[in-house]
């Protein structure tokens, strides 16, 4: 590495220079526009807002029966409902700024917040 | 009425450093670019010369000259490449003026062609950055673009000053300096 002689100065400025490059890649690569927070709509109206990074289990009173909504490690989904065909519970688990849950029969929906939806529009 | 401007040797010297400066980055202007911002940079490296040999009173100079006698040759003045190329430049004088100045104080933490190389082209690349950024384009995806410009720019940066200290080399075995004009 003999092309590479640096003085103490750039041997600083250089240390300097990778630490912002390691800081730039965190700040704008790390977030992947996963969402904080979801809402729980129930009737069309507001019936929660979930902090996903606090493990929860809800009981959401629907025309039905309970839907059983579980929030863990940032993620959430309907574990159980009371509807005949249970589409709400196979969409799985949501954790992306945008992603949605519904179970129409219980009248309940399940949302992610997010700033940075992953898709800007769904259609089915 | 007659008026002489007295003229000292220190405008000579800018002037045709200037001229060299905008040289380079008319040349390195018709190259063809794969993303835009990303230039090789030589002009800087005249920039860096000056800053080496005469102070940065003087690399200031001849890096906003350049910026604006370049822009006005092309004929980008006063258009958008014009204003992130004079935020880029005025970016990286005042990154240069700051180390440049802390190398005087601090004589043995002196700075050299290497760590003004990658300093002037972080800085460069993060004026006209942001000005792209809060001016022409506000969209948040362009953020992702941030670290990965950044990263070409500190390469182009060691490659500058690797040029430069390799032309300062040259200069200081130079026979005379005596006569630089």
């Amino acid at each position: 590495m003999n092309w590479v002689k640096l003085s103490r100065g750039d041997t600083v400025v250089w240390l300097l220079a990778v630490a912002l490059l390691v800081s730039l890649y965190t700040m704008f690569w790390q977030n992947d526009g996963h969402g904080a927070e979801a809402v729980v709509m129930l009737n069309g109206k507001r019936w929660a807002r979930l902090d996903l990074f606090q493990d929860q289990d809800l009981n959401v009173p629907g025309p039905l029966g309970h839907s059983h909504i579980q929030v863990r490690d940032g993620q959430v989904h309907f574990a159980d409902s009371p509807c005949p065909n249970k589409l709400c519970v196979h969409t799985g688990w949501l954790s992306q700024g945008g992603e949605v849950a519904v179970c129409l029969p219980n009248k309940v929906s399940l949302q992610i917040l997010g700033s940075d939806p992953r898709f800007d529009a769904i259609n089915f | 009425m007659s008026h002489t401007i007295q003229t000292t040797r220190d405008d000579y010297l800018i002037a045709g450093f200037a001229a060299l400066a905008i040289t380079i980055h008319i040349a390195e202007s018709a190259l063809p670019s794969p993303l835009p911002g990303i230039k090789p940079g030589l002009a800087n490296v005249v920039t860096l010369i000056v800053l080496c040999r005469y102070g940065w009173r003087m690399a200031a100079w001849v890096s906003l000259l350049r910026v604006l006698v370049g822009s006005i040759l092309i004929g980008t003045f006063l258009s958008p490449t014009f204003f992130l190329s004079a935020a880029g430049a005025l970016a990286s004088v005042t990154v240069l003026g700051l180390l440049f100045a802390i190398s005087h104080a601090l004589p043995g933490w002196a700075v050299g062609p290497m760590g003004y190389g990658i300093a002037a082209a972080l800085a460069h690349m993060s004026g006209q950055f942001w000005v792209a950024y809060m001016v022409f384009v506000p969209h948040s995806g362009l953020l992702t673009l941030y670290p990965l410009l950044m990263t070409l720019a500190a390469v182009l940066g060691i490659v500058s000053g690797l040029l430069t200290r390799t032309v300062l080399t040259r200069l200081n075995s130079a026979p005379s300096d005596s006569n630089p004009v």
